[in-house]
């Protein structure tokens, strides 16, 4: 599954693992400002940004075809508006959205492998986000792949039991039985979520998640930072310029 | 429908990440309201199981299924407020984990879907819910918060001068329509489902008219039709109404005043310029956020 690769990929060690969230959050955000309202020499920009997120991979020692094709998420919906686009007459604009948002996949795609995700959402913090948002995105997280399996399960016992067979159901009752399905993970997260509180409760919950290691900036913070976000700026001013 | 960056364009989707931070703010600190942490876990696992619900299909038609996307039915059981956190929650882990819809399209997309979606799904549980028709309520909050999204984030891609000839618009539209009376129909088989299995799991809307949902969900679809004609007919939206208007005129002495003669100045790039104001005025926006938020 997706994010369990990405999650394994987060706990690497490289050196770009060992910055501090907020840094890399930084990087990319401005990695994707400059992105985002480029217009001019967009072939141009769009190898440099490339090559930079491709060394970015190399150097946190991911595997880098599978970090390419990973990103390559958002192709789809993408395609069928470059088509688009093509039809109307305006191949350009659909090969920039192509580029675009195949780039900006890539660059969001780096910060979470290399960043695990609780640290990734102390970094937003950080940043004013509201905590209470935050904690349940965390929670969200954490038991996301709890109920999928659950979810998992019981498809396998819906099709076990006959689900895909239409002669035996009719397409309402098939409706009815899945809806049933649903209602009852409902339940069962209700439930699981209730029992996730007592828990925390028995465990003295202060109301926000502690946490373990403190963030501080050391001099390869500040480097990273530096560097992360003058290499875009410079690369399409450069750009530009020569143009 | 999730939009992914390079789609929108800047003023589009500057202008609603600078929306979304505080009306996300303001929702976060309604949910919390009267509830204690238990709230925390939940909503969190909720999140998880609208997420875990996709792999849940529904037959439609023949040879085709369908999944529940949820908004209409969080707001059904948890309430508006805590239904737009969980959304929120989700769009974001969507964004950063499964690379889902973008980042700098993030405000766009919870905007979309997380407060505009939800507002307009829970509307006619909220005026209906109470009376006998109150499965039709539900089916309708189900296909509008489908369809409030979906127009919204058409809307937004037209504005930002995405090109879409009659045609594909005409066969969109369709597809729109046809999502959301299948969200419709899965959200109030599954509200009937529930309410078998334990009655209290489903919130009665409060007693009396709480003015300000309707309003803003009212204000939620009036937004989302009017959006699509106005984009569809005037290609390039925004550019065309600056130049009707003269805003563009004004926005470029606006920006340029605190930079005089940008655009000859240091390096060269108008857009460092814009890029830098645009960097306070985010800036400013995460201030408001941090005091509207950060309460606990």
């Amino acid at each position: 599954m997706h994010h369990v690769t990405l999650d394994r990929w987060s706990r690497g060690a490289s050196a770009l693992h060992r910055r501090d969230p907020r840094v890399k959050i930084a990087a990319v955000l401005v990695f994707l400002v400059v992105l985002a309202t480029a217009h001019r020499e967009l072939a141009w920009l769009g190898a440099a940004l490339f090559a930079v997120l491709c060394v970015a991979a190399r150097q946190a020692r991911l595997p880098l075809a599978g970090a390419l094709a990973r990103a390559g998420v958002v192709l789809p919906f993408t395609a069928v508006f470059a088509g688009v686009s093509w039809l109307a007459g305006d191949p350009a604009r659909g090969a920039a959205l192509v580029m675009k948002s195949y780039l900006s996949a890539l660059a969001v795609l780096l910060l979470v492998s290399t960043t695990p995700l609780p640290l990734l959402l102390r970094g937003f913090e950080m940043t004013g986000a509201p905590r209470f948002l935050l904690m349940v995105a965390q929670f969200l997280y954490r038991y996301l792949f709890v109920v999928s399996e659950e979810a998992q399960h019981m498809r396998k016992a819906a099709l076990a039991r006959g689900a895909t067979l239409g002669g035996l159901a009719g397409n309402a009752a098939r409706f009815r039985a899945a809806a049933g399905a649903l209602a009852v993970l409902f339940a069962r997260s209700y439930a699981r979520a209730e029992e996730i509180h007592r828990a925390m409760l028995a465990r003295s919950f202060p109301g926000y998640f502690r946490p373990l290691i403190e963030l501080h900036f050391h001099g390869g913070d500040v480097m990273f930072l530096v560097l992360g976000v003058l290499t875009p700026v410079a690369l399409r001013v450069l750009i530009e310029r020569v143009a | 429908m999730h939009i992914p960056d390079g789609f929108l364009s800047t003023p589009v989707w500057a202008a609603l990440d600078a929306a979304a931070p505080p009306i996300v703010g303001y929702v976060v600190r309604v949910a919390q309201r009267g509830f204690d942490d238990a709230k925390v876990p939940l909503l969190g696992v909720m999140g998880a199981f609208v997420f875990a619900a996709q792999m849940i299909n529904f037959p439609v038609g023949i040879g085709t299924s369908g999944h529940l996307v949820g908004g209409a039915l969080l707001a059904c059981t948890l309430g508006p407020a805590a239904a737009c956190v969980v959304m929120s929650a989700i769009l974001a882990i969507q964004a950063l984990v499964f690379q889902d819809g973008g980042i700098l399209a993030l405000g766009a997309n919870v905007i979309n879907m997380a407060i505009v979606g939800v507002l307009a799904g829970y509307l006619p549980y909220h005026l209906w819910g109470r009376s006998r028709g109150r499965r039709a309520a539900i089916f309708a909050g189900g296909a509008l918060s489908v369809a409030v999204s979906a127009l919204l984030a058409l809307a937004e891609l037209l504005i930002s001068g995405v090109r879409m000839p009659a045609s594909v618009l005409g066969v969109s539209l369709a597809l729109f329509l046809v999502s959301a009376l299948i969200e419709g129909a899965i959200t109030m088989t599954v509200m009937g489902a529930l309410e078998a299995i334990q009655p209290n799991f489903v919130r009665q809307p409060a007693a009396g008219g709480r003015y300000a949902l309707v309003a803003a969900g009212l204000a939620a679809v009036l937004l989302a039709a009017g959006g699509v004609v106005f984009a569809s007919t005037a290609p390039d939206g925004i550019a065309r109404l600056a130049r009707q208007t003269g805003i563009s005129g004004h926005a470029r002495t606006l920006i340029s005043t605190p930079f005089k003669n940008y655009e000859a100045s240091w390096l060269g790039a108008g857009w460092l310029a814009q890029a830098g104001a645009g960097l306070v005025g985010l800036a400013l926006v995460g201030g408001v956020c941090a005091l509207i938020g950060r309460k606990r």
